[in-house]
């Protein structure tokens, strides 16, 4: 492995990776493009002009050390969900028992931050971990906890230790009742944690343990609880199971109830770091980030990387970002449903509310409807993240209706924006393919591919040449359906 | 304000605030206004709609209701002649001289008269004391579990799925969720299936002039995409030309039948438009929940919260029945829930989460007018902490169903690790 500018660089046989072929031809390879295509949940007005006037890999950099982000918006709109910033208690406090408004207003901040956070690459890492860790929501039981979940375990360490994030995982309340280790006794231990800990947290399906090895990791969790009262994380020790217990290559004299707590945490920390989880990690985000059949040679390493790092997961950031497997992946993933509309929102340069949450609220049940709440998948495996998981016709005819509904602010209507005639340039070109070409570099960054455009001129009943008139209907009462249609297209489908 | 669980079950049912129900009412309300609705009329040419089936499937069309929530099956298909069942429920067993088609032991719940005719014609039956092999009493774990379908094992995918995944390839239609635009996880997995509140809202929003241009944009553009973009964009072209066209004549339901104005009845309303448009529908999957009566579950007249909740359900599949007539000889209905209630009633005057549980069946293909299946009885030492033991697993009644109606053989891939123990004898074999 080369390093270059102290940026492990893959390079050799990853070159163009196993999936390049697969690559549309209708979608912009340029790098700045792909990298905010992949990188954030989409252009904005300005931001390839952002990424430009940076560079590339100093724009990375930013992003991954999010708190130098100033996020102003963001963190102004989020204020109009004060249940978030709420404790448990507090939550206890102002919400009748099992409202479901803290995680519903959880389900919209989410939508929020996604569209208008300028920290882009932690939101969408937010997004990984929520599902790789996942506790859906909403979920009855976490009603005070989730967004506790949110807030303590996958934000503070979405772009630190995996090592650490899976112990506040682990211990936290929603976690603890969602895969019901709360009511593992010694006595009749509940596998639900234990199993889905080995088979989707750390080693993977594959990873090389037994069932008895499953019975052994529900054992040694044992006595990790809640307070019932107040749904605190407590340890019970008199629920520990205690003596020698052994799982994979980690071993302990569990001696002690009282000392339960610790082994459980050693244990963890065994698995975070085991060389299966690396893979795993590594894999997946591989698959988030480069392609759905990401190269043995770019998992392996990764995944050296994320081990040599003690789990730090951003110098594995850093090296996929870096790859030519990564710069050769343009058009290889597509956008689902909920990242094709907040890339829509964004494209279009809307703002969220002026008061209130209506709009977050309003993307957030869109984007239900389509079959893709945020934090809403019910199993505990999170969304899945390959394009042959979302062949849904609903889901597509689901995308199409968003677009031209956000577009002509029928719904969401609350969004704020500029009118949409100010999409096309003030000076408007002289011809129809110049307004086809000058509208697919405002929404896409870039010009259309032929049989896009030939599509799109076909659908205005224009000629490529013909005259344009600035009071045509394209432009003025028609104009949703044409900025939509171009939305509706292939390219803004991909990512 | 700690909440009090009498059955010490993870509850999802809110007692006050904003609870599942009205979360669930905002996002269906945000759904309407989202697809704007169109001016009506032609949205395409005719030629992309009905693509072939490329399917050999002859067998019945399967509607799989979910009574999510855990339903009372204790209620519906009373154990009257279990003295049990009166001495566990002092406040909320229905009386016996109210019950309809009474035998030795089970009576229907009043609630239930609009099938009455098909209980008597042996179209519509019942069995009881049904569960999952890995009971959960969580909502969420045992309604996964249910549609996962696979205990045991680690896969992701749901039965349905699998099950069409056996077939192989069929039309967009062959799969369909009505009434939401999610699928139920049963759906999970590779097989192509489609959700929609409704027919009649399967369509773009806005102009249908226009829309008619963009439909035909969209088709050549996404003709030279990938397939992992073109296949559901042909998909979704295809499915609404097939909506254009039901949506074009107004539906009349056949042999008078009228429909309740219920969300339940207009779901099954659509899959009687479906059964009837031939688009290949093989299974449709409809959700009715809202079962989870923790407190109050009322008594069996109007007014109570269990009554009520079974009169939509008798209402809607009353008019479904009607409406197809002998349509019916193709569908075979099937009621799921999570779980059952436990036996003894709360101090809430409702009932905690349970497990055994009874299942509904309407069909032509049905031995109905009885009620299936070995029954435990409710005295103490029958009970499973509490509950209707587990007597049947509920993949045996859908076994015998895939087998005898919907043209299954082997049983391995949809229920992988089970056995079918013995047949029913719920239904005919399809001949």
């Amino acid at each position: 492995m080369a390093a270059a500018g102290g940026v492990a660089v893959v390079t050799g046989p990853l070159a163009g990776g196993p999936s390049a072929s697969a690559a549309s031809t209708s979608l912009s390879s340029d790098p700045i493009l792909h990298l905010i295509r992949r990188a954030t949940y989409g252009i904005t007005p300005g931001l390839v002009e952002e990424v430009t006037r940076l560079t590339w890999p100093s724009w990375l950099e930013r992003q991954l050390k999010p708190s130098g982000v100033a996020d102003t918006l963001c963190d102004g709109h989020l204020a109009r969900f004060p249940l978030l910033s709420m404790s448990t208690a507090q939550v206890r406090a102002a919400q009748p028992d099992n409202s479901w408004q803290t995680m519903q207003d959880l389900g919209a901040a989410t939508v929020l931050r996604a569209a208008w956070s300028k920290r882009q690459l932690f939101e969408v890492m937010v997004e990984f971990w929520s599902n790789h860790l996942n506790v859906t929501c909403p979920f009855g039981d976490a009603w005070d906890t989730r967004h506790r979940y949110d807030a303590d375990v996958i934000r503070p360490h979405a772009l630190g230790r995996y090592s650490d994030m899976l112990v506040a995982s682990a211990l936290h309340p929603a976690m603890l009742q969602f895969l019901n280790n709360d009511g593992s006794h010694k006595r009749s231990p509940n596998e639900n944690f234990g199993r889905e800990l080995l088979e989707l947290h750390t080693v993977g399906v594959d990873g090389g343990y037994t069932e008895a090895d499953v019975r052994t990791s529900a054992l040694v969790m044992t006595g990790c609880s809640i307070d019932w009262n107040t749904r605190a994380y407590t340890f019970r020790p008199t629920w520990h199971h205690t003596g020698p217990v052994r799982v994979l290559g980690w071993s302990s004299a569990n001696a002690s109830a009282a000392g339960g707590a610790t082994v459980a945490e050693s244990y963890l920390r065994y698995l975070a770091m085991h060389p299966k989880t690396a893979r795993r990690i590594a894999r997946k985000l591989a698959i988030r980030f480069v392609s759905d059949n990401p190269s043995d040679a770019l998992v392996t390493a990764l995944a050296q990387t994320y081990l040599s790092n003690g789990s730090d997961i951003r110098p594995v950031l850093r090296q996929l970002f870096h790859s030519a497997e990564f710069k050769g992946s343009a058009g290889q993933k597509v956008r689902r449903p909920y990242e094709d509309l907040i890339a829509t929102v964004r494209t279009l340069g809307l703002g969220p509310d002026t008061t209130g949450t209506k709009a977050s609220m309003d993307l957030y049940w869109t984007v239900s409807d389509m079959g893709q709440a945020p934090l809403g998948w019910t199993q505990p495996d999170g969304y899945p993240d390959v394009a042959t998981a979302w062949q849904s016709a609903s889901g597509t005819l689901g995308r199409w209706n968003a677009h031209l509904n956000i577009t002509a602010r029928w719904w969401p209507n609350t969004l704020t924006g500029h009118p949409l005639r100010t999409l096309l340039p003030a000076a408007l070109p002289a011809t129809w393919g110049g307004v086809v070409d000058a509208l697919g570099v405002r929404l896409l960054g870039q010009k259309l591919a032929a049989a896009d455009r030939n599509a799109v001129l076909t659908f205005l009943q224009k000629t490529a040449t013909g005259t344009v008139a600035a009071n045509d209907q394209w432009l003025t009462w028609k104009l949703p359906y044409f900025v939509a249609l171009i939305l509706d297209l292939p390219p803004h489908g991909l990512r | 304000m700690v909440s009090t669980r009498a059955c010490g079950c993870p509850s999802e049912e809110p007692s006050r605030g904003l609870s599942r129900r009205s979360f669930l009412r905002a996002a269906a309300a945000a759904g309407v206004v989202s697809g704007l609705g169109g001016l009506g009329g032609p949205l395409l040419s005719t030629k992309l709609a009905y693509a072939a089936d490329g399917t050999s499937y002859t067998g019945d069309v399967l509607v799989v209701l979910s009574l999510r929530g855990g339903f009372d099956g204790l209620s519906a298909v009373v154990p009257a002649g279990d003295p049990a069942y009166y001495a566990a429920r002092p406040d909320v067993a229905v009386p016996a001289n109210l019950l309809l088609a009474r035998d030795q032991m089970f009576g229907l719940h009043p609630a239930l008269s609009p099938l009455l005719p098909y209980w008597q014609a042996g179209t519509f039956g019942a069995v009881h004391a049904v569960g999952q092999s890995n009971p959960s009493r969580s909502h969420f774990a045992a309604l996964e579990e249910m549609e996962r379908a696979a205990p045991g094992s680690s896969l992701r995918t749901g039965w349905l799925d699998r099950m069409l995944g056996v077939r192989g390839a069929g039309t967009t239609f062959q799969a369909t969720q009505l009434g939401s635009g999610m699928a139920a996880s049963s759906f999970n997995g590779p097989a192509a299936e489609l959700a929609m509140r409704n027919v009649d809202s399967f369509k773009f929003g806005g102009n249908s002039a226009i829309n008619q241009r963009r439909a035909a944009a969209l088709g050549a553009a996404y003709a030279t995409a990938a397939s992992t973009q073109a296949a559901p964009a042909g998909a979704a072209l295809g499915a609404l030309a097939t909506t254009a066209q039901l949506a074009a004549t107004a539906y009349v339901p056949a042999n008078g039948a009228v429909y309740p104005n219920t969300k339940l009845a207009k779901a099954l309303r659509d899959v009687a438009r479906l059964v009837k448009a031939g688009v290949g529908l093989q299974v449709a999957c409809i959700d009715y929940g809202d079962w989870d009566f923790h407190e109050n579950l009322g008594g069996p007249t109007t007014g109570g919260n269990f009554n009520d909740q079974l009169a939509v359900l008798a209402g809607a599949l009353a008019a479904f029945a009607a409406d197809l007539g002998t349509g019916m000889s193709g569908v075979t209905v099937v009621t799921l829930s999570e779980f059952g209630r436990r036996v003894t009633q709360n101090g809430s005057g409702g009932t905690d989460h349970g497990h055994g549980n009874a299942v509904l069946l309407l069909g032509g293909g049905v031995q109905g007018g009885r009620v299936h299946g070995p029954w435990p009885g409710l005295a103490g030492a029958n009970l499973d902490q509490g509950d209707v033991r587990g007597m049947t697993d509920y993949r045996t009644v859908l076994g015998e169903v895939l087998q005898k109606r919907c043209g299954a053989g082997s049983l391995a891939t949809v229920f992988p690790g089970f056995t079918m123990p013995y047949s029913l004898g719920i239904v005919r074999d399809r001949s």
